[in-house]
C-alpha cells in the first residue's frame, strides 16, 4: 500500500465538502474520482495536494504523513484544473525556479523540456501558450521532483479534441514509468479511457469503489449520467 | 535555506518590474506636492500658543504683563535654560521661547522650530497685537525670529517624502504583490515545494526593504539632501521598512484579491500617513498622531535629516516598529500555515 486515507474531513457547510472519507491505494494504481459538482472531489485531491487543509483525518503516503509537508510535497505532484505559472515568465524561468526549490539538477530541467515537446518554447513566456501548452509546463513542473504519486484535477476541462488526446498519452506514459495517478473528472471516455479503478463521491461521502466494468453497470453511474 | 530565499527575492523583485508596481516609488514627489497642497491649517491660529520664558531672564515688565494677561492667546511656561527651552520646543510641548536680546532695550528675540509655521505666525501676531494696546505704535517688541531650522521647505519636506515612500511601499505595493501571489495561486504552487513558510515570508521582507532603500536614495540623489547621521537614519529606515512591509504583507493576507488588497492598502495608507506628516503644523493631530506606527517612525527621521538627531534619542520608537513588524510577520506566516483565502 503506498497511499492511505484515514477518516479525512472537510466541512464547509451542511451539504458541500468532504465528510469521513478513507481508502487505500496501492502503488501503479489509476484511479478516477468522479461526481457531480460539489461532490468533493475536488477538495479530495486538493487536500492531497497540500491545497486545503482537512478538518479532521490522516493522509499517509509511504509513511509520511501530510501533516509533515517539507516531506510530504516530494512524494506528492499536484496539477491543478488551472495552470499556476508564473505568467510574467519563460517556461525555462519556471522549472528553473521550482527544481531550485527541489535541489534537482538543472539537467532534469532538460529531460522534461525534452519529454513534454518544451524544447522549442523554452523561452517564451507562459503568458503567450495555448492552454494546453500551459497544461504541459503544468504537468512538466510537478514531475521536478519525480514524485511517485501525481495528482490531477480535471486534467483536460478546456482543451480541445487533439490536446486532450495529448494529455491522455501523457497521462499513460507517466502512469507506465510506475507511477500512481489519482485524478478527478467528469467524462466517462476519460474514465473508461485511463481508470483501472474507479471512486465515486456524492455530497462529501464515498458511494462507490471499484474497477470500471463493475462502475458502467453500477447504480452509481446511472445515478451520474443517466 | 539561503539558497530558497534568494531564489524567493530575485523571482519577487522579477515580479515586481514585470507587473510595473516598482514603478510607484518614482511617483513620490507628485504625491507629496498633492498632499502638501491639501494642507488646510485655517484653525490653527485661533488656538492659544505656548510660550516659553526663561525663569532668570530679565524680561522688560511691560512685555510680560501684556503677556500673562492675554491668556486666550497665550500659555506661559517656565523654563530653567534655554537648553531645557529647546528641548521642550523639539517635543513640541511649546510652540516659542522669548529671550532678552543683547541690546538690553524693550525688545526681545523669539525662538522657533520653524519660522514660515503657523505657530510662529500666531505668536508673532499676538504679540504685534499685545504691543498696540499696549504701548500704541513704537518699535516691534520681536526684534528677530531665530529658528531652530534653517533648511528650506524642500528639506523640511523630506521627510514627509520619506515616510510617503516607505508607506506606499507597505500599504500599496506589498499587499497587491501577497494578494496577486494568492489570487493566481502561485503562492499554493510555491506550498507544493519544501520552501518554508518562513522563507517565502522574510523575501517578501526583503523585497519591501530593498524597495524602501531604493525609494529613499532617489529622493536623496534627485533632490540633493545630505542623509544626516547615516548610521541612525540607516538603522530606522530598515525598522520602517521592516515594520510596513510586515504590515503589509499582513494585509495582502487578510485579502483574497489584488482588488481588494488595493483598497485595504489605501484605507490603511491614508490614517497611517497624514496624521504623522502634518503632526508638525497641527496640535491636534500631534496629539493623536503617536496612535499610529508611522508617527512613531516619521519622528525619529525628521529629527535625524533636519535636527541632527541620533537613533540614542529614539530607542522606545525603534523597538517599538521592530515590535510591530515582529508580530505583523508572525500572523502572517500562520495566516499561510491556515492557507488563509487561497
Amino acid at each position: 500500500m503506498q497511499l492511505e486515507v484515514r477518516g479525512l474531513t472537510k466541512v464547509y457547510d451542511k451539504k458541500s465538502g468532504l465528510h469521513p472519507t478513507s481508502f487505500k491505494v496501492n502503488k501503479g494504481e489509476f484511479i478516477a474520482i468522479v461526481g457531480h459538482n460539489g461532490a468533493g472531489k475536488s477538495t479530495l485531491l486538493k487536500i492531497l495536494g497540500s491545497w486545503i487543509l482537512p478538518d479532521s483525518g490522516q493522509v499517509l503516503v509511504d509513511g509520511i504523513d501530510l501533516k509533515n509537508r517539507l516531506a510530504f510535497v516530494k512524494l506528492v505532484g499536484f496539477v491543478p484544473e488551472t495552470p499556476n505559472l508564473f505568467d510574467f515568465f519563460s517556461v525555462e524561468y519556471n522549472l528553473k525556479l521550482f527544481a531550485g526549490f527541489f535541489q534537482v539538477p538543472s539537467s532534469r530541467i532538460e529531460e522534461i523540456l525534452k519529454e513534454f515537446d518544451l524544447l522549442p518554447f523554452r523561452k517564451k513566456r507562459i503568458q503567450v501558450l495555448s492552454k494546453g501548452l500551459k497544461q504541459r509546463v503544468s504537468i512538466g513542473r510537478s514531475l521536478l521532483a519525480d514524485p511517485p504519486v501525481m495528482l490531477f484535477d480535471e486534467p483536460t476541462v478546456g482543451l480541445d479534441f487533439e490536446m486532450t488526446k495529448e494529455v491522455y498519452r501523457l497521462l499513460k506514459s507517466i502512469h507506465a514509468r510506475g507511477k500512481t495517478i489519482i485524478f478527478t473528472s467528469h467524462r466517462p471516455e476519460e474514465i473508461r479511457t485511463l481508470a483501472t479503478r474507479i471512486l465515486v463521491l456524492h455530497q462529501g461521502n464515498m458511494v462507490f469503489d471499484g474497477p470500471p466494468d463493475e462502475y458502467f453497470g453500477s447504480k452509481a453511474y446511472k445515478d451520474l449520467y443517466l | 535555506m539561503i539558497k530558497n530565499l534568494a531564489a524567493l527575492i530575485k523571482n519577487d523583485i522579477a515580479i515586481a518590474f514585470k507587473n510595473r508596481s516598482v514603478y510607484l516609488i518614482l511617483f513620490i514627489p507628485l504625491f507629496a506636492v498633492l498632499s502638501l497642497n491639501l494642507v488646510d491649517p485655517s484653525n490653527e491660529a485661533s488656538q492659544a500658543t505656548r510660550i516659553g520664558i526663561i525663569r532668570n531672564e530679565n524680561y522688560p515688565f511691560v512685555i510680560m504683563k501684556s503677556i500673562r494677561s492675554a491668556d486666550k492667546l497665550f500659555i506661559v511656561a517656565m523654563v530653567k535654560s534655554v537648553e531645557e527651552g529647546i528641548n521642550k520646543l523639539k517635543a513640541k510641548e511649546l510652540d516659542g521661547i522669548l529671550t532678552k536680546t543683547k541690546n538690553g532695550a524693550n525688545t526681545l528675540e523669539l525662538l522657533v522650530l520653524k519660522k514660515d509655521s503657523f505657530q510662529t505666525l500666531a505668536i508673532v501676531s499676538g504679540l504685534t497685537a499685545l504691543q498696540r494696546s499696549a504701548e500704541g505704535k513704537s518699535a516691534s517688541w520681536i526684534l528677530d525670529i531665530k529658528p531652530l531650522h534653517e533648511e528650506g521647505i524642500q528639506k523640511h519636506a523630506l521627510p514627509t517624502w520619506v515616510l510617503m515612500s516607505v508607506l506606499i511601499v507597505g500599504f500599496i505595493i506589498m499587499p497587491a504583490q501577497v494578494a496577486e501571489e494568492k489570487e493566481k495561486k502561485l503562492l499554493l504552487g510555491l506550498l507544493q515545494t519544501p520552501m518554508r513558510e518562513i522563507e517565502w515570508v522574510f523575501a517578501k521582507l526583503f523585497l519591501g526593504m530593498i524597495l524602501t532603500f531604493t525609494a529613499v536614495l532617489l529622493l536623496h540623489v534627485m533632490g540633493g539632501f545630505d542623509f544626516g547621521d547615516i548610521p541612525s537614519y540607516a538603522l530606522f529606515l530598515a525598522a520602517g521598512g521592516f515594520c510596513f512591509s510586515s504590515f503589509g504583507i499582513l494585509l495582502g493576507f487578510l485579502c483574497g484579491s489584488q482588488a481588494s488588497a488595493r483598497t485595504l492598502g489605501v484605507l490603511f495608507y491614508l490614517p497611517f500617513m497624514f496624521p504623522a506628516a502634518l503632526s508638525d503644523i497641527s496640535q491636534k493631530l500631534s496629539a493623536v498622531a503617536p496612535i499610529f506606527p508611522s508617527y512613531q517612525f516619521y519622528q525619529p527621521i525628521r529629527s535625524i535629516l533636519l535636527e541632527g538627531g541620533k537613533i540614542s534619542s529614539f530607542p522606545m520608537e525603534w523597538i517599538y516598529l521592530l515590535l510591530v513588524g515582529v508580530i505583523a510577520c508572525m500572523i502572517s506566516i500562520r495566516l499561510m500555515k491556515l492557507r488563509w483565502l487561497m
